[in-house]
């Protein structure tokens, strides 16, 4: 190995396969000595399965790997490790009643003759996150009374306490954080670079990948589609360009929307932490999109739409009625259904039978006195489960057996029985198959045509532009796009999510 | 953008804050109301009595409060052994036992009771962390059998010891401290070094802050969680001299009130730490104070009845307190 | 029939005359005996069962009754909580101390309290560091227990018996112990191996299930009598198991002869056919008076023995629990 060493890491023609997948196809990755180096794909693109074989959690079926010019054969945690390599998980796994000074040193804990060096490590530590990362912290103060951006700090900090770090790989750093926090951790991570770290960022935020790596590499399906080795504003078209390099199949049903009355309406609507001051207007027969990456708020402002979460601003109209939910129970009594994104924790007992699932929300009509009546209920789940085709048609099958698409279909055909004017779906197509998913959408269209409002929530672009009529998008909190989808093209869908901001458009 | 002003940090006396520290508040009252209506509550002697007949209570604590620590402190999920009076018990029934029936050399009889308390430790250790199963199903489980086991080898019969090693923890006082105080203060500070000084209990702690946590950091997680147990175990040992001692021979169905006192004044420490979580140091202040309270109803005549009535409302308190600082936390 | 209870009643009017003495010589006395300006722990393992609750509340009500202070501390039927108690009595400064009941775990504390110049005084419990103890004839109760069990099967046959306490507490070592030697005489009966031990708290429910397993290992014709060796509790729940089984044929005999045993010896068919019955309320006044005797300067004997009453099928379960004043069956 006598080559002069000028990338930290060389991974080439990494392959690994997952039965009935090819997730990484001899993708390459190269990071220069001193770089930040960001990687982008959509998901699915196989960036963490790059990162997971780096880390020696995956075994690659084919391929080289150096570090720091040294070829490794076998790539196990504690070789990594060796070789300084340090992961900042997504994840800050910290203990909320830690002091800094704990948690920093977590697993590394310095003794003394009579027991912990309490006061040394705390000032290791207090000097390690000004010097290093940019940041006055006090190593007595509890992880609890940080800010996020603290947080993450205090997990970057017990990564690199050892001084033996050469290469860190960020995976999504700045997800949990407001956009007014970012740049403190931007701070710290080009604090790093001065002190010669290389580092690999892992970010849907292309504004972020733009503002601060010196070079990307971009991977689609498994492999390398491009490597940029200078990146500067001008570089988000490029990326987006290769991160999507696929067509839009007529996966969708036509789009039909007759201007109905309005349904519902949300104004300023926020909770003071996740999102702020959101604005929603739907009417009936229509699909609404609300689009937004993981952390945009997105989330949060579904679940207060059916009461998972209180808001603590703004207020929402229903049906010309002010609303107030206090419960996802309050949403369902006033007449507002959700398909809830984890189907199997929230949306299905999973071991009661089909039949009983559908008729779990309207018990009542097939309800006498109180008392179930056994033969009405299953000729109502009967019908209901031929109109929507769940298989097996058996109403007394149990939900657990039934395939992801075919649970999705029982979750719908529970609420299409109780002749619901709002519908709110949360990634309605997760973990479906593409048959099944082309169903769901011709049922949340027929929804629509039967003058039900559909609220559409998606991570997947795509599912958005093809099924809703409109589509809003939200970006660290707020809302930043609300339009007609015939004003909206993929690329400036993307853009919106990852930037909050449109680039100019290729269409 | 207005993210800026999202940082926020959690007011020092919030609502929550006071309801995680009513069971400390509860304590306080009930204690001066006891102080006044029983005055001599606070006489050294007294005092004296409160710390001497705690001392099997603060030992079996020790014990819990590792596994706490270890297992995190949800009440359901998190670490639990009440198993530990039940490994107490075995141990006080195989010394008296031995020591009485089988006239068995002093030394003999420990080894067989360490070796019962090495039994029930490895237990529960493989029954939690090998098998994955709850510790509170699995201890509670191995309790119940613990406590069939100390049936059959004292034939349910109450055993009288006079060993003298024994007669010497019950009677002896030193500089006018009883002897089993000393003792028990011994392993007091021996377990606080251990689990709040030393990068061992640094690292048992992080376990059970956060499993995840830990295992980024490198920790063995596994491995501790198990030591825990043995660890339990270990006081469960160490307790039944005291247990022993306390009663002069071992009685069946002494581990129930032992249990009893061990959980409550375990979770009560947590209102003593400043970051509400379970302490050692924590849960032996808690087993004195759960003694004075039962020593002041009495000397104050209150109805036996009662009494339980009131313990079992405080730990209703404590451990609904625990569940909603878990609560607020996550 | 009615003639027939009559006679017995008569018969015991003798006895109860013993029992009366005692009672009244008792209440004459009362007259000079004083507890007043006394602070007296009254010291109980339990109050759920009649005889305990009897014992202790006789003794209370004798303290106030002598214009003494009752500072009462009770166990909740746990031996180690009731020793415990006795350092509270202790750190109380009280004048004396009335324990009833309790196991070894006592003894310490009582060697304490003489320690400290505080006279003792045990009911059911004889203790070296006790000034007296007030008790039934219990060799009168052991005996005549195994008599009668030995008669109500024919003088042969097996037995199981309930025998937790004979090693633990001296006054049950005496019953089951000589209720043992009566046996010896008759060479046609076996108590089964090893004998059952019944638990001190809940006990009826555990001899329930004990007594069950018990019917199971031993089929009809192969088990004759079921024997509480020193109390009654237990054989609530062995005359329910028996009738749960349909096993009625198998005879029970017990000690202490509670109200509530009593009733069930009183019904028709009952297997409860022998008894022998106790007067825990004269037993705890007499230890309260007995503690005043010693103030008033009285040396005592270190028993006092209180009367019992044999009681032999249905018919004498009646009258003696119209005697001891528990009403009409």
């Amino acid at each position: 190995m006598t080559l002069p060493v000028e990338h930290i890491l060389e991974m080439q023609g990494i392959s690994k396969a997952f039965p009935g997948v090819q997730a990484l196809d001899k993708t390459d990755l190269f990071v220069r000595k001193g770089s930040i180096h960001g990687l982008v794909g959509e998901n699915g693109a196989g960036k963490s399965t790059i990162i997971k074989v780096l880390a020696g959690i995956y075994t690659r079926d084919e391929g080289t790997v150096s570090i720091n010019g040294a070829a490794c054969d076998a790539l196990a945690p504690a070789v990594v490790h060796e070789a300084g390599v340090r992961f900042i998980h997504q994840e800050l796994h910290l203990v909320p009643y830690f002091t800094v000074a704990e948690s920093v040193f977590m697993g590394q804990e310095q003794h003394g003759v009579l027991g912990l060096a309490g006061r040394r490590m705390r000032r290791r530590a207090e000097q390690f996150l000004k010097e290093s990362l940019n940041c006055e912290l006090d190593g007595k103060a509890l992880i609890r009374t940080l800010s996020p951006a603290e947080k993450k700090l205090v997990q970057i900090a017990r990564a690199l306490i050892d001084d033996k770090a050469r290469l860190v790989i960020f995976d999504e750093p700045t997800a949990p954080l407001a956009s007014g926090e970012t740049e403190q951790v931007f701070k710290a991570i080009r604090r790093l670079k001065e002190r010669g770290i290389s580092m690999i960022y892992v970010s849907h935020y292309l504004g972020e990948i733009t503002d601060l790596c010196d070079e990307v590499t971009v991977f689609r399906n498994g492999a390398t589609v491009a490597q940029l080795n200078r990146v500067d504003a001008n570089s988000t078209q490029t990326i987006i360009h290769n991160m999507v390099g696929r067509d839009i199949d007529a996966l969708y049903p036509e789009k039909k929307h007759s201007d109905g009355a309005r349904m519902f309406s949300v104004s300023a609507l926020g909770d003071n932490s996740r999102f702020f001051n959101v604005d929603l207007n739907i009417s009936a027969g229509e699909v609404l999109g609300v689009a937004g990456l993981i952390g945009s708020g997105r989330e949060e402002f579904i679940d207060t739409l059916y009461g998972l979460r209180r808001a603590e601003a703004g207020d929402m109209q229903f049906d010309g009625r002010e609303l107030k939910l206090k419960s996802p129970a309050d949403a369902v009594a006033n007449g507002i259904v959700l398909v809830p994104r984890d189907r199997r924790n929230d949306g299905l007992v999973l071991n009661m039978s089909v039949g009983d699932n559908i008729n779990l929300a309207s018990l009542d009509e097939v309800a006498w006195a109180r008392m179930e009546k056994r033969g009405l209920s299953l000729k109502r789940a009967n019908e209901l489960s031929e109109q929507i085709d769940i298989r097996p048609r058996n109403p007394k099958a149990i939900t657990r057996f039934l395939s992801g698409g075919n649970q999705q279909k029982v979750v719908l055909a529970r609420w299409l029985a109780t002749q619901s004017k709002l519908f709110i779906l949360d990634e309605p197509t997760v973990g479906v198959d593409i048959g099944a998913k082309v169903e769901i959408y011709q049922l949340i269209k027929e929804l629509a045509a039967n003058g039900a409002a559909v609220i559409v929530s998606s991570s997947d672009p795509q599912e958005m532009l093809g099924l809703c009529h409109r589509i809003m998008v939200m970006y660290r909190g707020e809302v930043v796009e609300d339009t007609p989808i015939d004003a909206i093209d993929f690329d400036s869908l993307l853009a919106l999510s990852t930037s909050g901001a449109r680039v100019a458009s290729t269409a | 953008m207005s993210g800026t002003n999202s940082v926020s940090r959690p007011a020092l006396f919030s609502a929550g804050a006071l309801f995680s520290a009513a069971p400390l508040i509860i304590f306080i009252v009930l204690l001066i109301y006891l102080g006044i209506s029983a005055p001599n509550l606070t006489d050294p002697a007294t005092i004296n009595l409160i710390l001497k007949q705690s001392v099997p209570t603060v030992v079996v604590c020790l014990g819990l409060a590792t596994v706490v620590v270890a297992g995190g402190d949800d009440v359901v999920s998190g670490g639990i052994d009440l198993s530990i009076p039940a490994t107490a018990i075995i141990c006080a029934g195989i010394l008296a036992d031995q020591l009485t029936n089988h006239g068995s050399p002093l030394w003999s009889a420990i080894a067989l009771a360490a070796v019962a308390a090495v039994t029930m430790g490895v237990l529960n250790a493989v029954l939690v962390v090998a098998i994955g199963m709850t510790p509170l199903l699995a201890t509670l489980a191995s309790s119940v059998a613990a406590v069939g086991v100390t049936k059959v080898i004292t034939s349910s019969r109450r055993i009288n010891v006079d060993h003298p090693f024994v007669i010497y923890i019950r009677d002896a006082n030193v500089a006018g401290v009883p002897s089993a105080v000393l003792i028990a203060a011994v392993f007091v500070l021996l377990f606080c070094f251990a689990v709040h000084r030393t990068r061992w209990g640094m690292q048992l702690q992080a376990v059970g802050g956060s499993r995840d946590a830990a295992e980024v950091s490198g920790i063995k997680t596994s491995s501790l969680v198990a030591q825990s147990f043995f660890i339990a175990a270990l006081a469960g040992f160490l307790a039944s001299f005291f247990v022993l001692a306390r009663g002069s021979g071992s009685t069946p169905g002494s581990e129930e009130n032992l249990l009893l006192e061990m959980v409550l004044a375990t979770f009560l420490g947590a209102a003593f730490s400043p970051r509400r979580i379970v302490t050692v140091w924590g849960a032996v202040l808690g087993a004195v104070l759960v003694t004075a309270l039962s020593v002041g109803f009495k000397s104050i005549g209150v109805n036996v009845f009662w009494t339980g009535c009131i313990k079992g409302t405080l730990i209703l308190i404590v451990v609904a307190s625990a569940a909603y600082s878990g609560r607020a936390q996550s | 029939m009615r003639k027939h209870r009559t006679l017995i009643k008569s018969a015991f009017s003798t006895a109860l005359g013993v029992g009366a003495a005692v009672l009244l010589s008792g209440a004459a006395q009362a007259a000079d005996l004083s507890l007043k300006g006394k602070k007296i722990g009254v010291a109980v393992v339990g109050t759920q069962h009649f005889w305990d609750r009897e014992a202790f509340n006789g003794a209370l009500d004798m303290v106030k009754e002598l214009g003494g202070e009752p500072v009462p501390v009770d166990g909740g039927r746990d031996n180690q909580v009731h020793a415990d108690n006795h350092d509270i009595l202790l750190s109380n400064k009280v004048d004396a101390v009335i324990s009833i009941l309790g196991d070894g775990a006592v003894e310490p504390k009582f060697e304490a309290l003489k320690g400290a110049g505080i006279p003792v005084f045990t009911v059911d419990h004889l203790s070296p560091h006790g000034v007296n103890n007030t008790t039934s004839d219990n060799y009168y109760m052991g005996t005549t227990i195994g008599r009668y069990m030995a008669d109500a099967i024919g003088g042969k046959g097996k037995v199981a018996v309930f025998n937790a306490f004979e090693g633990a507490l001296r006054i049950c070592g005496i019953r089951a112990g000589l209720w043992k030697y009566v046996l010896q005489d008759y060479p046609g009966i076996e108590i089964i191996q090893p004998e059952l031990a019944e638990e001190f708290a809940n006990a009826p429910e555990d001899a329930r299930k004990k007594t069950l397993d018990l019917l199971n290992q031993y089929p009809e014709g192969t088990l004759d009598a079921i024997h509480v060796g020193c109390w009654d509790q237990p054989a609530i729940g062995v005359v329910q198991a028996l009738e749960e089984a349909g096993r009625t044929d198998v005879k029970v005999t017990a000690l202490d002869g509670g109200p509530d045993t009593l009733e069930i010896m009183a019904e028709d068919g009952s297997p409860f056919v022998a008894n022998v019955a106790q007067q825990p309320r004269l037993i705890g006044q007499t230890a309260a008076m007995n503690a005043a005797r010693h103030f008033a300067g009285e040396s005592l004997l270190p028993q006092t023995f209180v009367d019992v009453r044999p009681v032999n099928g249905p018919e004498e379960a009646k009258a003696v629990y119209e005697e001891l004043g528990y009403g009409t069956l």
